[in-house]
């Protein structure tokens, strides 16, 4: 056996020589322009950076590309951002063109910088996941395709972080996000009892339901579950812990859209997404309802909120009603929450719009 | 060997592991009644010596290495 | 399969964003399982459904994390696939790499495993996609020859990550990288063998900004702050005045406790320190002339997560304002008293959000010695159902 628990390689060995030498003591940056970033120290030194979105799901023959710019022009260094973009650093102004250049050359785009919609923040989807209500890098691509301009201009009243999770585990934490996209389940899991006795164990399955829908099967001939289908909500909980309870339905699986989260705490306290289209159908390769109804919601906000206002400040400051009204999408009995904690979100004022 | 981990307490951890079909670090050290940071390491040690290993249905588990 | 059996997901290589299907195929023209890959993926789409199947005991010797059991639920159609697993390989923190370790890591996952992969998962590793069980052991070993290690996952501390911070942000309060650095060191045993009721995530931001999300995602949410006054450099913000900005419609009213005011007869912006949230809005519109105070640490915060299982959560406010100073002891010795509590207490799959709720904060904070303070609470309780123990 080799060696174990060294953990990941120092960071210090991985730093551009003019990050490791004013560490700690940059000034103040700018945004150039989308996508291009120039950071100042108190050392009178200066680091320009170029950021570049990505695909996310890459062969190594990408990296190798993008490592040989990073050779050329940025002394063998570079760095990733949390959504998957690519940044180039450089101590020298005049390899900023070259490196822009170098990077669309491949295929990338520049941007993803100030008041931009950056690279989505997504999961695996059919690509990888056993428990996807939808994909996640076809719909990614499918949205990003029609968000593009978005990604390469910075014209939005402010930063606009969009993030999708193909099911309501939401591994990829997508529940502070001004668009969050979440793959959903609309029927209850069809148990195949002659599995469950072989593949899972009987109690923790049951102790995985949060609203307590799952119960012995009351034959006493068959060693399996039952699902009381009035309680569950699809969240596919059970099936995580018992595979011989699958819910993925190619008629009920789909998307809901919530909007107005963040997570900064610049102006106001961060706050979740909330639900905007409760259900868009999976319609591959392209998701033509998903990302039309997304298209809208980010023209509407463009053209509705003040300057700096992210879409949940600009929610807040016209009301619900007025962000369903503008937006055309219908109010519906499931957007009213019936979970835990919903009561606290009904209305207790007269003070509303109309 | 890591300190306060014996040979004499490896024994014991596998010895419980042969009596159930899974557990967590947290029964094996109330099983025991051993300090469970003690447990946690003996743990470690076996399976680096590829005694026991790690299942996950919904939670992780550890048990004895099936043959 | 021949070139032209895959006319749905060929549809993903069109338009200007870049394609990760032209990606599966630059992989497929070397290897068999990113291939079949593209057979699954045409498959999905045709029937709107997942072909993956999880569960089963991979791993490598000695660790209980940092593998996915991944199979296909055809794999007479798709034997390449058939075994899938992910690999979760820790990165360094900030994700800055020199090439020759990024070259380096493709090399050995040319030869083990798919050619995909993702720069990086949700969590922050280095996520390595697709390859079968026998090829596992002998891939980790090259990783940790080349200076890699596995991430974590399934019931362990999942691998930390950060901001870029000191790095390249001046707003950073704390040093992230270090944090990050020194905590994923020191819990290794944490991180590569799952023993708690369910997934522990810690992530550090150096700033309010929070640009990793660890209010929305980290158990335990490192945010740097500042406990001392924002500072003004009076003549850059006189500069940006004098260049048209419009500092009361873009800063002063934007204040959330309008701690800030402009006085254009004297050309001074004014502070009422005492009322500064620290929120970083003036900072982040006038980066030239505000920054963060100089007696710096973090707030620590507790219990953010995802839905599942009983819903989600923004973290609360455990520690208003620690310093964070290497070895950071006093975030160590805390985050071992709650692992001790929760690993206690905690149920199956539940969080330590799940768990104060369950169990109610008095408890939790009398079980990791914190005493209350108001900035725990937005507000006090309003109901009289006092429990005087």
């Amino acid at each position: 056996m080799g060696k174990s628990d060294i953990g990941p390689p120092s960071y210090k060995k991985m730093l551009p020589a003019v990050i490791e030498k004013n560490y700690g003591k940059w000034k103040y940056h700018e945004i150039l322009k989308p996508g291009v970033l120039k950071h100042v120290s108190e050392s009178g030194d200066e680091v320009w950076t170029v950021r570049a979105g990505s695909p996310r799901l890459v062969s190594i023959d990408f990296i190798r590309d993008i490592c040989d710019i990073a050779d050329k022009y940025c002394d063998g260094k570079l760095r990733f951002t949390s959504r998957s973009n690519v940044e180039f650093m450089t101590p020298k102004k005049e390899n900023v063109e070259p490196i822009i250049q170098a990077v669309q050359k491949i295929g990338l785009p520049v941007g993803g910088t100030g008041k931009s919609i950056s690279n989505i923040i997504h999961t695996q989807g059919w690509a990888h996941c056993h428990s996807a209500a939808t994909d996640s890098s076809g719909i990614v691509k499918a949205i990003m395709d029609e968000l593009y301009p978005y990604f390469t201009s910075m014209k939005l009243p402010a930063k606009l972080r969009v993030a999708l999770a193909c099911c309501i585990n939401m591994c990829g934490a997508v529940h502070c996000s001004d668009i969050a996209i979440v793959g959903i389940h609309t029927k209850p899991p069809k148990i195949d009892n002659s599995k469950v006795g072989a593949v899972c164990e009987i109690p923790t399955t049951m102790a995985s339901c949060p609203t307590g829908a799952i119960r012995k099967n009351p034959d006493p001939n068959v060693k399996g579950l039952v699902v009381n289908e009035e309680k569950c909500m699809y969240c596919g909980n059970c099936f995580t812990v018992c595979p011989a309870m699958p819910l993925a339905d190619a008629e009920g699986d789909g998307v809901a859209i919530y909007v107005g989260g963040k997570v900064s705490n610049a102006r106001s306290a961060p706050m979740f997404s909330r639900l905007a289209i409760p259900y868009l159908p999976n319609n591959p390769p392209r998701w033509p309802e998903a990302v039309s109804a997304i298209k809208n919601i980010v023209e509407v906000y463009a053209k509705n909120a003040l300057p700096d206002e992210r879409m949940g400040e600009w929610i807040n400051r016209v009301g619900w009603e007025n962000f369903f009204k503008l937006t055309g999408i219908e109010f519906t009995e499931y957007h009213i929450d019936d979970f835990t904690h919903g009561v606290d979100t009904y209305r207790t004022t007269t003070q509303f719009r109309w | 060997m890591t300190e306060g981990v014996t040979e004499e307490l490896k024994d014991k951890i596998l010895k419980y592991l042969g009596t159930v079909s899974k557990a967590k670090n947290r029964d094996v050290a109330r099983a025991l009644e051993i300090d469970k940071a003690i447990v946690d390491k003996g743990i470690a040690e076996l399976a680096k010596e590829d005694k026991i290993e790690y299942i996950y249905l919904g939670t992780s588990y550890i048990q004895l290495k099936q043959k | 399969m021949a070139d032209n059996d895959t006319p749905l997901i060929d549809e993903l290589e069109k338009g200007p964003w870049p394609s990760y299907i032209k990606e599966i195929k630059r992989a497929a023209k070397k290897n068999a399982a990113a291939k079949d890959l593209l057979g699954v993926q045409e498959l999905s789409f045709q029937e709107r459904i997942t072909h993956w199947k999880h569960g089963g005991i991979v791993g490598v010797t000695g660790y209980g994390a940092g593998v996915i059991g991944r199979y296909v639920d055809a794999p007479d159609k798709f034997p390449a696939v058939e075994m899938f697993h992910t690999m979760r390989i820790n990165q360094p923190a900030g994700w800055f790499y020199t090439t020759d370790a990024l070259r380096k890591i493709c090399d050995i996952w040319e030869k083990y495993g798919s050619g995909l992969t993702n720069f990086h998962g949700s969590t922050g590793d280095i996520i390595l996609l697709g390859t079968n069980t026998k090829s596992l052991q002998p891939c980790f070993d090259e990783l940790t020859e080349a200076g890699f290690d596995l991430g974590g996952s399934g019931s362990a501390l999942r691998t930390i990550s950060c901001c870029v911070g000191p790095a390249r942000c001046e707003y950073s309060c704390i040093d992230t990288l270090d944090i990050c650095a020194n905590l994923t060191q020191e819990f290794q045993d944490e991180i590569h063998r799952p023993r708690w009721p369910y997934k522990f995530k810690i992530k550090i931001s150096g700033c309010p900004n929070d640009g990793v999300a660890a209010i929305a995602r980290a158990d335990f949410t490192i945010i740097g702050t500042w406990h001392d006054t924002l500072r003004i450099d009076q003549d850059e913000v006189r500069k940006y005045v004098k260049n048209g900005f419009d500092i009361r419609g873009l800063v002063t009213e934007k204040c959330p406790t309008k701690a800030l005011a402009w006085d254009d007869k004297e050309l001074k912006l004014n502070l009422r320190t005492a009322d500064c949230v620290r929120c970083m809005h003036c900072i982040n519109k006038m980066p030239k002339a505000l920054r963060p105070g100089v007696d710096r640490g973090a707030t620590i915060l507790i219990g953010g997560k995802a839905p599942i299982i009983k819903g989600a959560y923004l973290s609360w406010v455990l520690v208003p304002f620690m310093k964070m100073e290497p070895p950071y002891d006093e975030a160590k010795v805390l985050l071992r008293k709650i692992w001790e509590w929760w690993d206690e207490n905690g149920r199956s799959r539940e969080r330590i959000a799940e768990l104060i709720e369950r169990m109610g904060l008095k408890t939790f904070l009398r079980a990791v010695d914190i005493k209350p303070v108001p900035q725990m609470v937005f507000k006090p309780r309003a109901n009289p159902y006092v429990f005087f123990d």
